[in-house]
C-alpha cells in the first residue's frame, strides 16, 4: 500500500510543525492557525508583492508584512544568525520560519530519496509467537469464560455432519485417506537399477598389491647360527647369478650394521612392481578333469565280446602263422611253420585233419562262400587249393565237380603267363589237394573275394607283378597293375563293390576294378603297414602297422585316419573285423590281442564309435614273436588267435 | 563252549526222512553254529531218545535253510540272505549225501565224444569213427567201425533192461544216423537202418518216452523227427550206398534208408542238444543262444527262451520239470519251461572254470544233477545249492566232452583224455526208508 505509507509521514510533518509553532499562536489565539495568518486565501502571493501588507484582519486593518531587511541585513543575519540556514520564508504569510531539527532531517532524507521520517524499516524482529516454548504466557490474561462454553455454532455444524453421515450423503473421509496413502506410498528404489553385472564387479574388485616378504631370521643382524653360511656357501652364493640375495651376516650390535647398499634399488624395484606389473585376478577354471574326457559307454554295456580264454588248440609243432575259420563257424584252418595245415573242430578243439605241405605256410584263407569247400594256402612261391572235405558232403563233392569242370581254353600266345596252374592227381587228390598255382616270387598273403570265385595273392617282391588276381572256375591269373606301386603288403577285396584295397608300405590305394582306375588313396600316419581289414559294410578300413599303431579310416570322411589307437607296445601283426558284431581286434607281438567295440552307424552324420573293451592275453612269448593272427568266429562273438607258441586260442 | 553273550536264534528242525525225525520244539542255537554243531545237536537229540544204545555212529546231516544248503556258520548265512534272526528259523535237515566213489576208467584210442549207459552196458562214440560197447565193469565188449566221420552222439533206444537184442543209434560228422541192433547172445551188431537227411554233422539224438520216435539236431540248424521203429514200411533199400562202405562190408546186406517224419527249422545256428519234455514237446538248445520248444503234433515252434551264451548241452528232468543247460561260459543255468514270468533262469550254478560240455539230471533224485566241463571236472550238484557243488569228481586229465547219468547208480563222463570215468552214486537212506 504505497498511498498509506506516503500519507502517514505528511501528517507527521504537520504535527511537528504544530509543535514548533503553536506555542506562539496559542498565546493569543486559540483558533485555527491557518485562518489567523493567511486571510487572503489561496491566491497567488504576487498580487501582494507591491504592497506592505498581505490581507486584512477581522477589524479590517491591514495586516502588515514583516519587516524585510536589505541585502546587508541579510548578509549580517547570514553571518551572525547560526540558524540562518534553516530559516525559510512562509510565502503565505511572508514571515520567517525557523525549521526544526526534525524538519531539516526530513528535508535531507527526501533529498537523498530516503524515507522522510528517517525511521529504520528493518528493525530487529521480535518473535513473540515462536515455536520455542516459553515458560511465561505472552499475555497474562486469563482464559475467558466463554471459551469454556461449548460453541453453539460448532454444535450445529457437527450435528449437520452427523446427520449427513447417517443419511449417507457424506462418506467418511477415511477410505479416501487410505487410497491417498497408497498412492502416496508408491515408493521406488532410487538405486535399484544400478546393480552391476558380475563381470564388471569382478573387474572393479580391488586387487591388493603383492605383499613384500617380511624379513626372517636370515635377514636379522644377529641371525641364529644355522642361518650363517660357511665360507664355501658364501662364495657360492656370491657367485650365484640372478637377483643378489642378502647373505646372512652376524653383527655384534645393531650399532655396527652398515647402511643397506641396495636400499634405493629395492625401493625402486618395488615401485616398479607396484605400478608396472599388470595385476590381474587369475580366473581359475573350475573344471572337473573327468568332464574333459569324452563320454564313452562302459565296456560292460557293449557286451558281448570275447573276454576269457576258453579253448586251446594244441597240435602244431611250429609257429602258427595264419588261421581262417570256415564261413559256418564249425571249423577253423590253421597254417604253421611246421609245414602243415590243420583243420580243427571249433566246439571241442579237436584236430580233425592235417595236410602236409612242402614248406612253411605263409597265409591261409577259407573260401567265404558257404556253398564251396575250398581252402587256399600260400607257401613259398605257390598257392595250393585244397578241399578239406569236412562239413556237408554234398558241398564238397559239388566243389570237386566245379573244380574239375574246367575246360582248357587255348592259351593266348602273346600274353606271357603270370602263373602256372597244376592239378593234383591220384593219391594227393584223394587226400584233398586239388590245385597248385605256381608263382614266380614268394607269396606273402592270399585273400578271397566275397563270392568265392576270385582270389588275390600278394607278392611283395614281385615288382610289377606284385598283385595277382586268380579266377578259380576259369583257372586263370591276371596282373591288374602294370607298374609297381611300392612294396605291397596285402590286398583285400571290397565286400560289396568291385574295389580292390592295396596296402603298400605307407599307403592304402583303393582301385575300382570296373573302371580300372584309382579311386582313393589313404594316407596312414604309420611307417610300415602290416595288415588291413575292411569293415563288412565296406566304408571303413582299419590298418595295423609295425610301429604299433592301429588306424581307422572312414572312407566317407577323409583319406586320413579317423581314429588312431596306440594301445599296443609292439608291432601289430593282424587286424580284423567281426562279420556280425560291432567288434574289431588287433593282434600284436606284445602277446596281447585288443578287442575294440567299433560301431558303424547307418546314419551318415554319426561317426563310428570306437571303444577299446578288452585286452586278451594268453599266448606265451616264443622266438621273439607274439600273436601272429587273429580271426573272429563268423557268427559267435569269439576270437581265435594264433601265436608263436604253436597254439591257437579261442577267447569267448 | 557256548558263551552267554553270543546271540542265539530260535530254530525249528524238521526232516522228510522219517527215521531221523525229532520233536518240532524250537531250539535256541548260537548264531555262530555251523553244520558240525547242528549235526551234533541232531545226533544228540536222536540218541537222547534211546540212551540204551551205546556205540551209535554219528550220522552226518546237511541242513537246508530257505531251500538252500547251509555251508557256513548260521550268522554269515543269515547276513548274506538278509534273514532276520528274530523269527523262528525253520531248518530242514537230511542225511549227508555220501561221496561218490570212482568205479572204473574205460580207456579208448581216441577222444570220446559221447556215451550212454543202458542196463549193464555202456556205449561210447569216439573220434576215431567207432562206437564201443562196454560192460559197466569195464570190460570192452565190442568195437564197431560205425561211421566215416567222428561219432558225435549215441543213444539207446531200448529201455527194457532184459531185452536180448537192444537197439541203439549213433549220429556222426558224416551226416548220418545209424540205428544198430545188438544181439547179445550172438555178440553181433547189425546196422538196421540208416537215417539220412541232415546236411551237416548230427550233434544230438533224443528218444521219446514211448520209444516210438526220436529227434536229432544237427549243425545244419535243423531239428528232425524220425521214427525209431526197428523196421518201417516206408524205409527204402538204398543200394547206391557209397558213404558207408565199411559198414556195408561188415553187415553184408543192404541197409534200408529212412527219411525224417518232420523237419523243423527255426534255429539260426547249430542245434547242439535236444530233449523230449513229453510225447508232444521237444526242447532244443542251439548255438544261437536260444532254447526253443517245439510242438511236434502241430510241427511248429511253441516258444523260445533267450540265453546269454551259446548252449552246448541241456538236460530235462521229468521229476521236477526243469531244464539245466550248459554252454559256452562257466555257468550251469537252471530253466523252468513252465514259468511265464520274466526270470526264466531260476538259478545259476557257478563253480566251473571253463565251458560246460555236458549236463545230466539224476533220474531218481529230483535235486541232483551232474555237469562236466572243459576244466576236466565233473561236479555233482544239488539244485538247492547254487554256490557250491556237493562233490567235485576229478579224474579226467583233459576236457570233458560228455556226461551221462542214465543208470541211476552210475555217473559217467567221457573226455578228450580218451577215457570214460565211472563214479558210483549211492542214494541216501531216505529213498530206502521211503520205499
Amino acid at each position: 500500500m504505497p498511498s498509506s505509507t506516503s500519507t502517514l509521514p505528511v501528517k507527521k510533518i504537520e504535527k511537528e510543525r504544530k509543535i514548533t509553532q503553536l506555542p506562539d499562536e496559542y498565546e493569543y489565539d486559540s483558533s485555527d492557525e491557518e485562518d489567523i495568518r493567511n486571510t487572503v486565501g489561496n491566491i497567488p502571493m504576487e498580487w501582494y508583492r507591491d504592497y506592505d501588507h498581505i490581507g486584512y484582519d477581522v477589524e479590517g486593518k491591514k495586516l502588515l508584512k514583516p519587516q524585510k531587511g536589505d541585502q546587508l541585513d541579510e548578509f549580517l543575519d547570514k553571518m551572525e544568525n547560526p540558524d540562518y540556514w534553516r530559516t525559510v520564508d512562509n510565502k503565505s504569510t511572508g514571515q520567517k520560519v525557523l525549521l526544526s531539527k526534525e524538519d531539516v532531517n526530513i528535508i535531507q532524507n527526501m533529498q537523498k530519496f530516503k524515507n522522510p521520517t528517517g525511521s529504520n524499516m528493518y528493525e530487529p524482529w521480535v518473535d513473540y509467537f515462536s515455536n520455542e516454548k516459553m515458560i511465561h504466557p505472552i499475555s497474562n490474561r486469563p482464559e475467558t469464560k466463554a471459551s469454556f462454553v461449548p460453541s453453539r455454532w460448532e454444535m450445529l455444524k457437527v450435528s449437520q455432519m452427523v446427520h449427513a453421515l447417517k443419511m449417507g450423503w457424506m462418506k467418511p473421509s477415511r477410505e479416501k485417506t487410505v487410497q491417498n496413502e497408497e498412492e502416496e506410498n508408491k515408493f521406488y528404489m532410487l538405486w535399484k537399477d544400478d546393480q552391476e553385472s558380475e563381470i564388471t564387479k569382478q573387474y572393479r574388485q580391488y586387487i591388493p598389491a603383492p605383499k613384500v616378504r617380511l624379513p626372517g631370521h636370515a635377514e636379522s643382524y644377529n641371525p641364529p647360527e644355522e642361518y650363517l653360511p660357511s665360507e664355501k656357501q658364501k662364495l657360492k652364493k656370491e657367485a650365484a647369478r640372478g637377483k643378489p640375495r642378502l647373505i646372512p651376516t652376524k653383527f655384534s650390535s645393531l650399532r655396527l650394521v652398515p647402511a643397506y647398499a641396495n636400499y634405493i634399488r629395492d625401493r625402486f624395484e618395488r615401485c616398479l612392481d607396484l605400478y608396472l606389473c599388470p595385476r590381474q585376478r587369475k580366473v581359475r577354471m573350475n573344471v572337473n578333469p573327468e568332464d574333459l574326457i569324452p563320454k564313452l559307454p562302459k565296456p560292460r554295456d557293449l557286451q558281448p565280446f570275447p573276454t576269457t580264454e576258453s579253448l586251446v588248440f594244441r597240435g602244431h609243432k611250429g609257429i602258427v602263422r595264419c588261421i581262417s575259420p570256415d564261413p559256418k563257424g564249425q571249423w577253423i584252418a590253421s597254417g604253421s611253420d611246421d609245414k602243415t595245415v590243420k583243420i580243427w573242430e571249433v566246439a571241442t578243439g579237436r584236430c580233425i585233419k592235417t595236410f602236409k605241405l612242402d614248406s612253411k605256410v605263409k597265409s591261409i584263407a577259407w573260401n567265404p562262400n558257404p556253398s564251396l569247400s575250398i581252402i587256399v594256402i600260400a607257401i613259398e612261391t605257390c598257392l595250393i587249393l585244397i578241399n578239406p572235405e569236412v562239413g556237408d558232403k554234398l558241398l564238397s563233392s559239388k566243389t570237386d565237380t566245379l573244380i574239375s569242370s574246367f575246360e582248357e581254353v587255348e592259351p593266348q600266345p602273346d600274353k606271357p603267363k603270370v602263373s602256372e596252374w597244376n592239378v593234383y592227381e591220384d593219391k594227393e587228390y584223394e587226400e584233398g589237394y586239388r590245385l597248385k598255382i605256381q608263382h614266380q616270387r614268394e607269396i606273402s598273403h592270399v585273400t578271397w573275394h566275397g563270392k568265392g570265385d576270385y582270389f588275390a595273392s600278394t607278392l611283395p617282391k614281385g615288382e610289377s607283378k606284385s598283385v595277382l588276381i586268380h579266377q578259380l572256375t576259369k583257372r586263370r591269373s591276371q596282373n591288374p597293375f602294370s607298374k609297381p606301386k611300392g612294396l605291397v603288403q596285402c590286398v583285400l577285396f571290397h565286400p560289396i563293390r568291385p574295389f580292390l584295397f592295396v596296402a603298400t608300405q605307407r599307403y592304402v590305394r583303393i582301385y575300382n576294378l570296373m573302371k580300372q582306375s584309382l579311386s582313393k588313396k589313404l594316407v596312414g600316419n604309420c611307417r610300415w603297414i602290416s595288415s588291413m581289414a575292411v569293415h563288412p559294410g565296406g566304408d571303413n578300413v582299419i590298418i595295423g602297422s609295425y610301429d604299433s599303431k592301429l588306424s581307422w579310416f572312414d572312407l566317407d570322411l577323409s583319406t586320413k585316419p579317423y581314429h588312431t589307437l596306440r594301445h599296443h607296445t609292439k608291432a601289430l601283426r593282424q587286424v580284423t573285423y567281426h562279420k556280425r558284431y560291432p567288434l574289431f581286434a588287433s593282434a600284436s607281438d606284445d602277446l596281447s590281442v585288443i578287442i575294440c567295440h567299433g560301431m558303424v552307424y547307418s546314419d551318415l552324420l554319426q561317426n563310428p564309435l570306437i571303444v577299446p573293451v578288452k585286452i586278451l592275453r594268453g599266448h606265451k612269448a616264443a622266438k621273439g614273436l607274439g600273436v601272429l593272427d587273429c580271426q573272429f568266429h563268423p557268427s559267435q562273438p569269439w576270437i581265435f588267435t594264433a601265436g608263436s607258441d604253436s597254439t591257437i586260442r579261442l577267447f569267448t | 563252549m557256548e558263551d552267554e553273550n553270543t546271540p542265539h536264534v530260535q530254530t525249528k528242525f524238521f526232516t522228510k526222512q522219517a527215521q531221523y525225525s525229532v520233536p518240532d520244539t524250537p531250539f535256541s542255537v548260537p548264531v555262530s553254529a555251523g553244520v558240525e554243531e547242528l549235526t551234533s545237536l541232531i545226533n544228540g537229540l536222536l540218541t537222547g531218545d534211546e540212551p540204551q544204545k551205546e556205540d551209535t555212529e554219528v550220522i552226518k546231516f546237511d541242513f537246508l535253510v530257505h531251500e538252500e544248503f547251509l555251508r557256513k556258520p548260521l550268522n554269515e548265512f543269515l547276513d548274506q540272505k538278509d534273514i532276520s534272526s528274530e523269527t523262528v528259523l525253520e531248518i530242514e535237515y537230511l542225511e549227508h549225501h555220501p561221496a561218490p566213489q570212482p568205479e572204473n576208467s574205460l580207456l579208448h584210442d581216441d577222444w570220446v565224444s559221447c556215451l550212454q549207459g543202458y542196463s549193464k552196458y555202456v556205449i561210447s562214440g569216439c573220434y576215431d569213427n567207432t562206437i564201443r560197447l562196454w560192460s559197466t565193469e569195464g570190460e570192452e565188449i565190442m568195437t564197431i567201425p560205425a561211421h566215416s566221420g567222428p561219432v558225435k552222439t549215441v543213444q539207446w533206444i531200448t529201455q527194457d533192461p532184459d531185452d536180448k537184442a537192444p537197439i541203439f543209434m549213433s549220429g556222426s560228422h558224416d551226416q548220418t544216423i545209424h540205428i544198430w541192433q545188438w544181439n547179445i547172445e550172438k555178440k553181433e551188431v547189425d546196422c538196421i537202418v540208416t537215417c539220412r537227411g541232415h546236411t551237416e554233422s548230427v550233434d544230438c539224438l533224443a528218444v521219446d518216452a514211448e520209444n516210438e520216435r526220436f529227434c536229432s539236431g544237427s549243425w545244419d540248424k535243423m531239428l528232425k523227427i524220425w521214427s525209431s521203429a526197428s523196421t518201417a514200411e516206408e524205409d527204402t533199400a538204398d543200394d547206391s550206398n557209397t558213404t558207408a562202405p565199411k559198414k556195408k562190408k561188415k553187415t553184408d546186406h543192404i541197409v534200408p534208408t529212412r527219411v525224417p517224419i518232420l523237419t523243423l527249422s527255426g534255429h539260426k545256428e547249430a542245434v547242439s542238444s535236444a530233449c523230449w519234455l513229453n510225447s508232444a514237446e521237444v526242447c532244443t538248445a542251439s548255438w544261437d543262444n536260444t532254447l526253443r520248444f517245439w510242438d511236434i503234433n502241430r510241427a511248429s515252434e511253441k516258444s523260445q527262451l533267450q540265453g546269454p551264451k551259446a548252449f552246448f548241452n541241456i538236460s530235462y528232468s521229468a521229476l521236477n520239470g526243469t531244464i539245466v543247460a550248459g554252454g559256452s561260459d562257466r555257468f550251469v543255468r537252471l530253466y523252468d519251461p513252465r514259468s511265464n514270468d520274466g526270470a526264466v533262469v531260476k538259478s545259476v550254478f557257478s563253480s566251473h572254470k571253463l565251458w560246460i560240455a555236458g549236463v545230466a539230471w539224476s533220474s531218481t533224485n529230483e535235486n541232483h544233477f551232474i555237469s562236466g566241463s572243459h576244466d576236466s571236472l565233473v561236479k555233482l550238484w544239488d539244485k538247492r545249492s547254487p554256490k557250491a557243488p556237493l562233490y567235485d569228481m576229478a579224474g579226467h586229465e583233459d576236457k570233458i566232452l560228455a556226461v551221462d547219468w542214465s543208470l541211476p547208480e552210475l555217473m559217467m563222463s567221457s573226455g578228450a583224455d580218451n577215457s570214460i570215468k565211472i563214479y558210483s552214486y549211492s542214494e541216501t537212506k531216505q529213498k530206502i526208508g521211503d520205499s
